[in-house]
């Protein structure tokens, strides 16, 4: 059998072989040839990565090639429907099922950030724009621009698509035992649980409020940690999460279970603030200047004449007659 | 007499018995003034140089010369006084090389200092060089009168450097003080034939002589080169010491045997003899003084001394002055040939020249310094003489020298001395009897016809005919010029401008045209021309008194005495030699040479006096008869000599350059140097599509240059850490 | 690599990857292709997209919230980018009248 990266890119390549069919504008039949290889193709590369990832729970992973497979199907439909509107619309199909695959990541707050960002903002800046610059097609047989109707160069443009993919899947999936190692060097090994314990050791009034609410008590009665290393004050026994409060005047342990743990929105929240403050800042500064950017562009443009552009500039009148400031 | 064979067994004392005794030079710091002699012809030429920026008219430049000129001439006589013979005197002038460095090595230090060795050899040729540049100076001051405030300036400034520059030569006290002079005299010889600059003979014969020129003097540079190499000393003096030590001096293996070699190539490009000897006929393009001064008398005359000064060098190598022996007896005989068939008077005597300096060679390699150095001398001063009437002769009949336009000129009022002193000078060539040219000629002739060596006795017999040639052509010249009836055709205006007998390609002098010109007059010399003539003729004669006190009054030759005190004493002893045929080799040829005197004046006197069409008629004798065809036309083609050159040199070179123009033109030049520019434009064209101006192009670029990245990174960066 | 994917799901991980570089990848083959100047830079942010998934992928393995913490930047960036870009696209359109990226292909550096 053929190793797992040559099928990959067997399968790279019937999937471009298929886009390529799709994207020339041709008869029906061979535009549904090419989806159906396209298809074909992205189904086999989706069974081949899934492969790659031995072990699991044992349950078919439905969800992450469905919410894959759509956003695929919308991203070829962007690039290839002649009308722009729709181009957008299928672009929102592709964000939606990207926030599914977010979810299954378990990054709820980043889903649910980019479709209010993304499809909510930004895709309806370029509906107003598309409206905007709209321009009717010269023939009315379709309703699409000439040059929407066909691409360039479709060929080469998935040549180097084709390219770009197969070096991202190469790097990506290689089983090697090289790659493995290298891999492994690369990343951490750190179970994602003990990121969030150490994230919640980092969100003391949280902890304060979970501990009150466990020994019941009110919200003014004072209440300290004690740890001994003051940065991970939830302490661990191996089986067990928990913390050692001072409280009333005795030392208690309080035990966390896993339901104490914060949710994805805290986590961001308190890692953006607590370690990325000046990217905050940054990013307030970019979007400060976005804005003023977006305010020159859209000032009306004055057509000046030439003797207005030579007063402005300091020089003297070409000509001699008084310029009434019309336009040229 | 030198006696090769001892030569065969180089013991130190055998070398010390072929070089001779040298004495060994001594300081003499009170002779200062003695650079004077260099110092005042140097002051004129510079003074010339003021005069022609100021653009003097007169004839100021003249007087200049002539006085400085004179004064060199007391300045060696009074040094002659003062030392006549005995040491060599070593005068330091001033520092000029010097340089030393430190090694572990035996050359440590070069030095040629500016300074004069001033032996008896130097100043007998001193003597006459000195003397004769005053009277030529004379002469020509009057000769070159039609030029005044034209270029008068410039002749007299070239006549100075030239005189300052064979005083140099002469009196040098080593070889790079020596080839300084040397090149003096090339570059003063080249400014004074190149004189007439308009006329592209003239130019062209300049260029001529300097160039061959040049390749003698590439052969005594590297002989100067040699002998530092070989001895560790360039000076005279210490030189003379090592050499006594030996063939194996120095240090040995090839490098002495090739010394002579060189040096004997300089010589020869100086003094015009075969290979390098086509420069001297056509430098009688420059002005006669010129010609009389420098290609006959002084300048031409250097090679000789320079063998002569280094006589103990050739003197350890049996083969070299064998070399020079044949060289200059062949040179001796093709140059007289060539002369008996030229019709420009000066032409002829230029080959007589180079004929005549064959036989001062012939006299060095056969073992004779003497009878060379008293050959130079005595040809100094006839050869002055007939080049001076020769241009008398032109001075009066505005440029005419064509031997075939002119006759009968003793007869012509106002050439009267000038025609008796040039039958004096005639005379004296051919070696009249008991003339001073007589006894230097038979001094050689003796020497090699007495030689043991077979091959010198051939040089002698070859001697003998040539002296008959010699005798044969001068008389031909003066019986056609000089005798007979008379009749002269004016040449051109210009002064010494004979344009045509470049190649001899006219008729013989068949039948006279008595249409002279009646409306040209030729007006004869006036003293200043005159009085030089009859101080030379006087010279001339009186040339011949050391030999007369040797035979009548059983005295010494003083000219021997002085070059047997010189390092050239090597051959300056009695010339006895073998019996020839019976008789003492000096007997026979006194007899065969008179003979052969009388003889060739009498064939010319046949051809050339009494019946004019003989000539015509041998002639055409000659080529009727298939075996002699080629004589006539060969001799007057002068052995095709230059042709060959031409064909051998020049035609390659010219061919060579060519194809060297064209392979700098199109391989250098279009493909090198072009094609390097075009490489970028191409590259650039290469590579142009890749800015366009479409967006998407720059896009896929992009993520080219992505991918190519990534590709390194995890697949060979990351390897290579993993 | 893969055996650390399966301790966090790894299906879902690997599938959103595979995601994430065909989005890329589909994205990079529509801005190449396409001469609509407001699709290109939809395709643009379809590149966006796949970063951002991919970004999230990598960050679940590595089980700290940077990953996420990036993409709101990414988020940011992207807004901005989008607003400028298209009101430069705006006045383009203004210019000649037509969205074709071909009208502006004079730009070129020869």
């Amino acid at each position: 059998m053929l190793s797992s990266a040559t099928a990959m890119l067997a399968l790279a390549a019937f999937a471009s072989a298929g886009l390529v069919m799709i994207m020339r504008p041709g008869a029906r039949s061979i535009r549904l040839a090419g989806s159906v290889l396209g298809l074909a193709g992205v189904a086999g590369l989706f069974v081949e990565v899934l492969k790659l990832a031995s072990g699991g729970a044992g349950i078919p992973p439905v969800l992450p090639v469905l919410f894959g497979a759509i956003a695929i199907f919308g991203a070829a439909r962007v690039i290839t429907h002649p009308r722009p509107v729709f181009a957008a619309i299928y672009f929102i199909l592709v964000v939606i099922a990207s926030a599914g695959l977010f979810l299954l990541l378990g990054a709820d707050f980043m889903a649910f950030a980019l479709i209010i960002v993304y499809a909510g903002a930004i895709l309806v800046t370029y509906m107003f724009v598309l409206m905007l610059a709209q321009q009717s097609p010269q023939d009315g047989e379709t309703s699409a621009n000439w040059y929407d109707r066909a691409p360039r160069e479709a060929l080469s443009c998935v040549i180097i698509g084709f390219v770009m993919i197969a070096t991202l899947g190469q790097v990506l999936f290689n089983p090697n035992e090289e790659a493995r190692r290298v891999a492994s060097s690369v990343q951490g090994e750190v179970q994602s649980d003990a990121d969030l314990w150490n994230t919640l050791s980092r969100m003391p009034k949280h902890l304060k409020s979970i501990a009150r609410e466990k020994l019941q008590l009110s919200r003014d009665e004072p209440i300290t940690f004690v740890a001994s290393d003051p940065n991970a004050v939830v302490q661990s026994d191996g089986k067990d999460h928990f913390v050692v409060v001072t409280a009333q005047g005795k030392d208690q342990r309080i035990s966390l279970s896993a339901a104490d743990l914060p949710m994805n929105a805290q986590v961001v929240g308190t890692t953006l603030v607590r370690d990325y403050p000046a990217s905050i800042e940054v990013a307030g500064v970019i979007l400060t200047m976005a804005l003023f950017g977006a305010v020159v562009l859209a000032r009306k443009q004055v057509e000046l004449g030439e003797d207005e552009r030579r007063v402005l500039a300091g020089l003297s009148r070409l000509s001699v007659e008084p310029e009434s400031g019309g336009p040229r | 007499m030198l006696n090769f064979s001892l030569l065969a067994d180089a013991t130190d004392h055998a070398a010390a018995t072929a070089i001779g005794v040298i004495q060994p030079a001594v300081d003499a710091p009170d002779l200062k003034w003695a650079g004077l002699i260099i110092g005042l012809p140097a002051l004129s030429a510079l003074l010339c140089t003021i005069c022609g920026a100021m653009r003097v008219r007169s004839k100021l430049p003249a007087f200049i010369t002539i006085v400085a000129l004179i004064g060199s001439f007391v300045l060696t006589c009074m040094l002659f006084q003062q030392l006549g013979q005995g040491a060599p005197r070593v005068v330091g002038l001033f520092e000029w090389m010097s340089f030393s460095w430190g090694n572990a090595d035996r050359f440590q230090s070069f030095s040629a200092p500016f300074a004069l060795y001033v032996d008896s050899l130097t100043l007998f040729w001193m003597l006459f060089v000195t003397g004769l540049g005053s009277l030529i100076a004379i002469y020509a001051s009057e000769y070159m009168e039609s030029d005044v405030g034209k270029g008068y300036t410039r002749f007299f400034g070239g006549v100075s450097v030239f005189l300052a520059a064979m005083a140099t030569l002469v009196m040098a006290s080593n070889l790079v003080v020596l080839y300084l002079g040397w090149e003096g005299v090339g570059l003063a010889s080249y400014l004074l034939i190149g004189y007439y600059y308009s006329k592209p003979s003239a130019v062209a014969a300049a260029k001529k002589a300097f160039i061959m020129n040049r390749i003698g003097d590439l052969g005594l540079a590297l002989g100067i080169s040699l002998i530092w190499v070989n001895y560790g000393t360039v000076d005279y003096a210490t030189l003379f010491s090592v050499l006594e030590a030996g063939p194996t001096a120095g240090h040995g293996d090839w490098m002495p045997g090739a010394i002579p070699f060189l040096l004997m190539l300089g010589a020869f490009g100086k003094s015009a003899q075969i290979p390098l000897f086509t420069w001297l006929p056509d430098a009688m393009e420059g002005p006669t003084p010129v010609s009389a001064l420098i290609h006959a008398a002084t300048m031409v005359t250097a090679g000789v001394y320079l063998i002569a000064r280094m006589y103990p060098l050739f003197a350890l190598h049996e083969d070299a002055l064998a070399t020079v022996a044949w060289v200059g007896g062949l040179t001796a005989f093709v140059a007289a040939t060539i002369g008996m068939a030229q019709y420009d008077m000066k032409r002829v005597w230029a080959y007589s020249t180079i004929s005549q300096l064959g036989y001062m060679f012939l006299g060095l390699g056969v073992g004779t310094t003497f009878g060379a150095g008293y050959h130079v001398f005595t040809h100094a001063f006839f050869k002055a003489l007939l080049f001076l009437t020769a241009g008398a002769v032109m001075h009066g009949f505005a440029g005419q020298i064509d031997i075939r336009k002119l006759s009968g000129l003793r007869k012509v009022p106002g050439f009267r001395l000038v025609s008796y002193l040039a039958l004096l000078g005639c005379l004296w060539l051919s070696a009249l009897p008991f003339s001073a040219a007589f006894f230097s000629k038979d001094t050689i002739l003796t020497a090699a016809l007495g030689s043991e060596r077979s091959d010198f006795q051939f040089l002698g017999w070859l001697g003998l005919l040539t002296a008959g040639i010699t005798a044969y052509y001068t008389f031909r010249v003066w019986f056609r010029t000089f005798a007979g009836p008379v009749h002269f055709e004016a040449g051109d205006d210009q002064h010494d401008a004979h344009d045509d007998t470049h190649d001899a390609h006219h008729a013989p002098v068949a039948g006279l045209s008595l249409g002279a010109k009646h409306d040209f007059h030729p007006h004869g010399p006036r003293w200043a021309i005159r009085i030089p003539l009859i101080l030379i003729a006087i010279g001339a004669v009186a040339a011949g008194w050391p030999a007369y006190n040797v035979l009548f009054f059983h005295g010494e030759n003083w000219v021997q005495t002085m070059i047997a005190h010189s390092s050239a004493v090597a051959g300056s002893g009695e010339v006895h030699g073998q019996d020839v045929l019976g008789l003492s080799a000096h007997l026979m040829t006194s007899i065969v040479g008179s003979a052969a005197c009388v003889i060739g004046i009498g064939i010319a006197f046949w051809m050339h006096l009494a019946d004019r069409s003989a000539a015509d008629r041998v002639r055409g004798a000659l080529r009727g008869f298939i075996l002699t065809r080629w004589i006539p036309t060969t001799l007057e083609n002068r052995w095709y000599v230059d042709e060959i050159y031409h064909m051998m040199f020049r035609l390659p070179l010219w061919a060579g350059s060519h194809i060297l123009h064209f392979f700098d033109k199109t391989v250098v030049d279009g493909f090198l140097v072009d094609g390097t520019g075009r490489v970028p434009v191409a590259v650039a064209r290469l590579f142009q599509p890749l800015y366009n101006g479409v967006l998407q192009g720059y896009a896929a670029t992009m993520a080219g240059g992505f991918v190519l990245i990534a590709g390194w990174v995890f697949w060979i960066w990351l390897r290579g850490n993993g | 690599m893969t055996e650390l994917l399966a301790t966090y799901d790894a299906s879902s991980v690997n599938a959103a990857l595979l995601t994430s570089s065909l989005l890329f990848g589909i994205g990079l083959v529509g801005f190449l292709s396409r001469r609509n100047m407001i699709v290109m830079f939809l395709c643009t942010e379809l590149m966006f997209q796949g970063a951002a998934l991919a970004m999230i992928a990598f960050g679940r393995v590595h089980g700290n919230p940077d990953g996420q913490t990036f993409v709101i930047f990414i988020l940011t960036i992207a807004a901005a980018e989008a607003a400028l870009a298209l009101g430069l696209v705006v006045l383009l359109y203004r210019r000649r009248e037509t969205l074709d990226s071909e009208a502006w292909s004079e730009l070129k550096e020869c």
